[in-house]
């Protein structure tokens, strides 16, 4: 036994290193997987550096538009008033506020029975959208939906589980804020055969509550006219 | 030195071919459980020199010092002292010190 071992003289022992180097080289090789794993994704401290820059630039981006309307409301020729007033209004950047309905929205609590399609208990963009329509029918002056003022450019759209508005993503419940004659849209939207009955078919909760002041906020977003540019003849 | 190194070679083919990886999380704690049994196969094998070697002790040092370093980093990750540290330090200069005493054997031969 002496002899035979050229590298080392080790006497005792063998089998049991030898099983020991069996677990060493599993750890050793889920070890640089592991590494390699870590090495491929993003390290997590990257990522919460970049979420802290993310919520920094939103502050300054805020800390913009208000300066921005500060500068426009102090720039303003006093005499531009009335008419520019009820130009903003319409395009909605200013926040208004008046008598109106909060129409909240949210999923369906009936668990859908085996077989029935899931999708059907949950709100989507084309409800969301039949609402609105109906209460633009009925009179509505303006409507947000979760803190976002819907303007003439303002989408409703699936992004997933969500619903994009103005870019911004939202979850339900579903807040729409609309002002106007509040028993107009009320019944508008409680008509029978109306936007509510079908929903409330599926379970989704839908209520109303009419209030005195209903603030709808100003839409926040820029307009960007890349393609667009006013035609020389028609005025306005 | 055959039996060990096939044991070696064996284990590493076991741990590529089965998919088995750590959660990035508990990295750390693998990194220490295997610097400890690192250290326990170098010690093992300068008492298997020295002809010192007692199978009960170094089969119990191995899995022992593992799940302690282990268990210890996760306690010192828990009350904010970075111990992890620690036992790199620890183990590594244990690991460093049998491998020279190991050379120096063998140098004698």
């Amino acid at each position: 036994m002496k002899g035979d071992d050229i590298l080392l003289p080790i006497k005792q022992g063998q089998l049991a290193i030898a099983l020991v180097c069996v677990v060493l080289g599993i750890m050793l090789a889920v070890q640089f997987r592991t590494t390699q794993d870590i090495k491929s994704s993003i390290p997590y401290q990257r990522v919460e550096d970049l979420s802290q820059r993310l919520s920094q630039t939103e502050k300054e981006r805020d800390a913009l538009v208000n300066q921005i309307q500060e500068l426009k409301r102090t720039s303003g020729v006093e005499a531009a008033s009335k008419e520019f007033e009820r130009i903003k209004m319409g395009a909605g950047v200013v926040a208004v506020e008046g008598p109106g309905i909060i129409v909240t929205i949210d999923d369906s609590k009936r668990p859908s029975k085996p077989g029935e399609n899931p999708n059907l208990y949950l709100i989507h963009d084309d409800d969301i959208l039949k609402v609105i329509n109906e209460l633009w029918a009925a009179g509505a002056e303006a409507i947000s939906i979760n803190e976002q003022r819907l303007i003439a450019s303002s989408e409703i759209r699936c992004a997933g589980p969500t619903l994009s508005v103005n870019n911004a993503r939202y979850s339900p419940p579903y807040e729409v804020r609309v002002i106007g004659e509040p028993t107009t849209l009320e019944n508008a939207l409680k008509m029978r055969g109306g936007v509510i009955e079908t929903l409330q078919f599926w379970g989704i909760q839908v209520t109303i509550k009419t209030q005195e002041v209903v603030n709808v906020p100003a839409f926040k977003g820029t307009f960007r006219f890349e393609f667009a540019k006013p035609s020389q003849e028609g005025g306005r | 030195m055959a039996l060990p190194i096939a044991g070696l070679i064996i284990g590493l083919l076991i741990g590529i071919s089965f998919p088995i990886t750590v959660p990035v999380e508990y990295a750390k704690f693998m990194s220490v459980a295997l610097l400890a049994s690192l250290d326990s196969v170098f010690g093992g094998l300068r008492a298997g020199i020295e002809e010192k070697f007692d199978n009960t002790i170094f089969i119990t040092g191995f899995f022992t010092n593992a799940l302690l370093a282990a268990g210890l980093v996760y306690i010192g990750d828990r009350l904010g002292i970075d111990l992890y540290y620690v036992a790199m330090l620890a183990f590594g200069l244990r690991v460093f010190q049998n491998l020279a005493i190991i050379r120096r054997y063998f140098l004698k031969k």
